[in-house]
């Protein structure tokens, strides 16, 4: 017996599997519109019973009125709740990988990658598993964070809270990442090669997958 | 119990039986039939967001009549209850409802049911202690000194058979004491090499 709320609540048990899940999954982009289209629905349907009232509606006069407005409302908040709840799931998420220092490019690749798509994200864009919205976010959030953490040229927010045991470490390059300068001159990261460098330089490179710790 | 909060959310969803006390022609659809009207008398099971307001909403009628009236749900059904009164361990509680304690804290909320509170307290100080101490075999912390990945490998029949009927707040608090054993045997490890 489908009602109004269902697909609301389908959107909710998306958001619950999201939470345990360590990359975002496709954006719904169906069921979103599917749940506001219930709401516009219910809304026209609470209009057409209230016109014949011409805003005078007295709910003690006419019970059964009464009652199937307060369900469609209620049907609407219920909706209202289930679509923040899953968005504010995916935003939390969108902020931790910022913090984390993925991009929005890597996430694409990891969604091509996967193949689990169920279909309803491929059509918003190149398939990516962020709505064109999300995306939006994503780079601004990104925007914000660098510019606060401009604040501190000496401190890297975003670094790891672990001390280190040593200050150089092995490392070797997983995919071409170009040159980079560091205290003690350039050095080309090209693929497959080995270096002996100083970890304040290269954290960066490793928690993004370029370089990979060894030892 | 957050407005974003997703276990809140799908705790709302759970089903109550509710009997309506109004003849309502546009709802026929809640029963299945669409072009009917929906009879005083009809039972129909509804979603605790629906169900809650329906029951303690004022109808405007002169008696205090609500819309709706609830009965408790199957899950806080006296077949339960009694299971639950003979050994709260052996219940698994996810087969009634994923969330079940939610679902009866809801139910305590809207009716008092003095002995079914008390049974229901009882019941998870009970599975709690039982849950600490599954937490702290599994992964290996007491033994089997790699036990890295934490998996529920660990773990033997009677153990598993019980995890499984962990509800969704018995799970997080299963998972919440795995984590802390791990991570305090993790520190303990790490003492010891510097």
């Amino acid at each position: 017996m489908p009602m109004y709320g269902d697909l609301g609540n389908k959107l909710v048990q998306h958001a619950k599997r999201t939470q345990n899940l360590t990359h975002l999954p496709p954006y719904q982009t169906e069921l979103v519109r599917a749940v506001t289209r219930e709401v516009r629905d219910l809304d026209k349907d609470v209009a057409s019973l209230l016109e014949p009232f011409q805003g005078s509606f007295d709910p003690s006069a006419d019970q059964a009125t009464a009652c199937t407005l307060l369900v469609n409302h209620l049907s609407m908040r219920r909706n209202k709740r289930c679509l923040l709840a899953y968005h504010r799931t995916r935003t939390d998420k969108l902020e931790e990988l910022v913090w984390s220092g993925s991009d929005v490019l890597d996430l694409a690749g990891q969604q091509a990658g996967g193949g689990n798509g169920a279909g309803a994200a491929v059509d918003s864009g190149g398939g990516s598993s962020l709505s064109p919205q999300e995306e939006d976010y994503f780079r601004q959030y990104g925007d914000l964070l660098a510019a606060y953490k401009g604040q501190w040229t000496d401190v890297d927010l975003t670094g790891s809270l672990e001390p280190p045991r040593d200050l150089f470490i092995d490392v070797r390059v997983l995919k071409d990442a170009g040159e980079i300068q560091t205290e003690y001159g350039a050095i080309n990261l090209t693929k497959n090669s080995q270096f002996y460098v100083r970890q304040g330089d290269v954290e960066r490179l490793i928690a993004q997958g370029y370089l990979q710790k060894l030892g | 119990m957050s407005y974003y909060d997703i276990d809140s959310i799908l705790t709302d969803a759970e089903k109550i039986p509710c009997t309506f006390q109004v003849d309502i022609p546009d709802l026929g659809y809640l029963d299945n039939t669409p072009t009917q009207p929906l009879k005083a008398g009809t039972k129909v099971s509804l979603p605790l967001w629906l169900a809650e307001m329906l029951a303690i909403a004022n109808t405007g009628d002169i008696e205090g009549k609500s819309f709706v009236t609830f009965d408790l749900p199957a899950a806080l059904g006296n077949d339960v209850v009694q299971a639950l009164k003979a050994d709260p361990r052996a219940v698994p509680l996810r087969d009634q409802s994923a969330h079940f304690y939610g679902l009866a804290t809801h139910m305590m909320e809207l009716s008092e049911e003095q002995e079914l509170a008390a049974v229901l307290r009882k019941t998870f100080v009970a599975r709690a202690a039982e849950v600490a101490l599954h937490a702290r075999k599994v992964g290996g912390v007491g033994h089997k000194g790699k036990g890295e990945e934490g998996s529920n490998l660990g773990i033997g029949g009677a153990g598993e058979e019980f995890l499984r009927g962990l509800d969704e707040w018995e799970r997080k608090l299963f998972r919440k004491a795995h984590d802390g054993a791990k991570a305090g045997k993790e520190w303990m490890e790490g003492v010891k090499k510097h």
